[in-house]
């Protein structure tokens, strides 16, 4: 049986408050996971179109986001691809605009759909510009992560622990020097 | 009457652009142009290490990562006065040119396509007529009636199961729809074929960057490719090789889809090479530098005012004082605190948001201007003044263009025609084939450079005591990018960004002088106030990026809030 292709992406803007949960949930996989063949952990940042590659072709996209939801922030909840579609994509002026839905859309019409999504969604709580999870969304980290290893179980393709984290702090969480005088 | 239209996404998207026009008598008169959210970002960067600017930089916006991550590094090298190996020039130029490719095909074809293309009249066209039509301007073989025939099908169960929402930004039936039915659904089919193609050549930022969006392979000094031919893990035959098939595919997409459709659509739509012009003062920064300092590039810079393309200046280097000397930005109209125009190196960013009031401060935008004039960047800007230096690709390109469209229209075609809103896509697709010539000839440079046996890829920065200053520029596919850093013992004491869409999106500055969207707009025609599909038609032509910062989904529908800014 082929390996089936399987990709794990944190989407969000590490320099904008609780945004920065998806990139934040994929170092916390990579830091203490190692993944079986045909699993891909990726941090994508906000690509926009960009995201075409990483979700066509695959069977199973696992998406890690902030959504706009009900219940205090750190809350998760996850959709299927069909509540994803649901809604039609909305009329944009800039290249950022057009998301996730609109990616499922054209991939959709040009027959390279992944056959399935889900999407791990945590409410944030402060957007603001800056670098750091509020303390709320912080502690939703590990469990979106438990989530994703779950889901990956799921389909066969469970993840091993590794014995001691690979890293212990993203790159953007490296405290900025005060400026000497 | 005069009516007044705000195309304002805020409400239903995280939009970051809100344009407002006054249209009477069926043309616009007025327009504002007006950036809804706060950037920023410059502050998270003070008193961090110059060497890990760009990793924060190319966080600023998600699509234009690459150019961001460029532009840092230039100016923290530019300060350092440090010379890059050459090596390192020519892996990041042909990262520079696979992005940009990818950027532009990425714009005319899924983001600004459909203001021009009528998906559901596609449903009418005759897949054979079509084919036939196609194959009289082009060699491309997936132009045959059984693929037109397939995307025909596809298209039709997807009206049929009401998924036309990936297109909401289609207005179609819209009386300023012009395209007979078989140009609609060849523009369709190649719609779908560009996502492949821009997945293509995507690779190339891949394969040389590590990873696409975010690349990781800069490092101020050079670039961490570590180069040996026989080697897996490094940057290696196998892998060059894969890159020129790559750009060769692509040459073959741009020459004989791309080209020939922007061709198509302007010479079928040649009232739109008259409208848009707005600001004729250009500029645009030299880039693909040839050296290892940026004294000698292959796609020349300049400025150009009035229109006036036999007083062309060039910008010749990465040190160039006429270009550092006289960047300013104003806040006359801006949400930031006080009323000053300064340089980048002495500005702050002190937000003050009131507002919106046209007659005072409208948009968290600021305004940038050289030697004091509203300039406009972008491709039209760089093939522009590229056309007025003599440089021959550009020409070339030019000249064929300006001739097949002139050919379909049945007119003659002059360059005067490029200041409009289809000579930005018109410029936009000659600079890709230009930048599509010059990636394969910067891949042959790099791979007879390794040949010689040169694999060096990095020299060490050093931070003196003391401040620093330094600017980097790129051109990127939306246009001058600069970015400019202040260091002192070590650590970065001030950073701007100047960014293309500043300078195309800006808001009036202290004279009252509108920015390049906000005259371009000026006597556009609306048709349908409710539908202002023409409005959209110049907007996009700058192929618009603002701000990127937050894009929280919203699977559930419900009414966003507009995200209040400080």
């Amino acid at each position: 049986m082929p390996i089936p292709k399987v990709r794990v992406l944190g989407l969000g803007n590490v320099l904008m408050g609780d945004d920065a949960v998806g990139p934040w949930v994929i170092e916390e996989l990579l830091a203490n996971w190692e993944f079986p063949e045909g699993v891909e952990v990726v941090d994508v940042g906000t690509p926009g179109l960009d995201l075409v590659p990483y979700v066509a072709d695959a069977d199973t996209i696992l998406i890690v986001d902030t959504v706009r939801s009900d219940g205090p922030p750190g809350t998760i909840r996850s959709y299927s691809k069909e509540q994803l579609l649901a809604r039609p994509a909305q009329p944009r002026l800039s290249p950022h605009d057009p998301g996730l839905t609109e990616v499922l859309f054209a991939l959709t019409l040009a027959g390279a759909a992944p056959r399935d999504v889900v999407l791990i969604g945590v409410v944030p709580g402060s957007v603001e510009m800056g670098v750091g999870l509020s303390s709320a969304v912080q502690e939703a980290v590990p469990r979106a992560a438990a989530m994703a290893v779950e889901r990956l179980r799921g389909l066969n393709l469970a993840p091993r622990r590794r014995a001691s984290p690979a890293r212990t702090a993203p790159w953007w969480e490296e405290p900025a020097a005060l400026a000497s005088t | 009457m005069a009516k007044r239209i705000t195309v304002d996404p805020v409400t239903r998207i995280e939009g970051h652009l809100r344009i407002d026009v006054e249209v009477d008598g069926g043309k616009v008169q007025k327009a504002w142009s007006s950036g809804q959210m706060f950037r920023g970002i410059e502050t998270i960067l003070l008193g961090r290490d110059p060497r890990d600017a760009w990793l924060f930089t190319q966080r600023f916006c998600g699509v234009c990562t690459t150019v961001h991550a460029i532009a840092s590094v230039r100016a923290v090298e530019n300060a350092l006065d440090l010379e890059i190996p050459m090596n390192a020039q020519y892996i990041r130029n042909l990262i520079v040119a696979a992005h940009a490719m990818h950027d532009h095909i990425v714009h005319f074809y899924q983001l600004s396509a459909l203001d021009w293309v009528d998906v559901v009249s596609a449903l009418k066209a005759d897949p054979a007529k079509t084919a036939a039509l196609a194959e009289s301007l082009s060699p491309w073989p997936h132009n045959n009636r059984l693929e037109l025939a397939g995307v025909q099908e596809k298209l039709k169960s997807f009206v049929d199961a009401g998924q036309l929402g990936i297109f909401a930004n289609g207005y179609w039936g819209h009386s300023a729809m012009k395209l007979s039915p078989e140009v609609n659904l060849l523009a369709v089919s190649h719609y779908l074929q560009a996502l492949e193609y821009q997945r293509k050549v995507n690779q190339v930022v891949a394969i040389l960057g590590a990873k696409t969006p975010n690349i990781q392979n800069l490092a101020v000094g050079g670039v961490a490719n570590a180069i040996n031919l026989d080697n897996e893990a490094t940057l290696n035959m196998n892998k060059l090789y894969m890159v020129k098939d790559i750009l060769d595919e692509m040459g073959a997409f741009i020459e004989q889809v791309y080209f020939v459709d922007v061709c198509a659509i302007a010479g079928m739509y040649p009232e739109w090479l008259g409208y848009g012009a707005g600001v004729t003062n250009y500029l645009a920064v030299p880039d693909f530098p040839l050296d290892g300092k940026g004294t000698k590039f292959d796609m020349p810079g300049g400025t150009i005012f009035n229109g006036d393309l036999a007083n062309v200046r060039e910008i010749k280097t990465f040190n160039d004082q006429y270009f550092k000397e006289n960047v300013t930005e104003s806040i006359a109209h801006a949400w930031y605190d006080g009323d000053w125009t300064k340089h980048p190196y002495d500005e702050d960013t002190v937000p003050k948001y009131t507002k919106f009031d046209d007659s005072k401060k409208y948009s968290w935008v600021k305004a940038p201007r050289f030697q004091g004039k509203v300039m406009q960047v972008g491709p039209l800007a760089e093939v522009l003044v590229a056309y007025a230096l003599g440089h021959e690709p550009t020409k070339r390109w030019a000249g064929k263009t300006l001739a097949t469209a002139g050919a379909v229209a049945k007119t003659t075609l002059t360059p005067a025609a490029l200041h409009s809103t289809l000579g930005r896509h018109a410029a936009r697709m000659i600079r890709t084939a230009v930048i599509s010539e010059l990636a394969l000839k910067h891949w042959k440079l790099l791979a007879d450079n390794i040949g010689k046996g040169d694999t060096t890829i990095f020299n060490q920065p050093v931070f003196p005591k003391g401040e620093q200053r330094g600017f980097g520029f790129h051109e990127a596919p939306r246009g001058t990018l600069s970015h400019w850093v202040v260091i002192e013992n070590g650590k970065i004491k001030n950073y701007q960004a100047v960014v293309p869409s500043t300078w195309n999106a800006g808001p009036r500055d202290e004279k009252n002088q509108p920015g390049p969207y906000e005259a371009s707009l000026v006597g556009n025609p609306v048709a349908d106030a409710e539908r202002p599909l023409e409005v959209l038609r110049t907007v996009h032509s700058f192929d618009p990026c603002l701000a990127c910062a937050i894009h929280t989904l919203d699977p559930e529908g419900r009414e966003i809030a507009r995200v209040k800014a400080l």
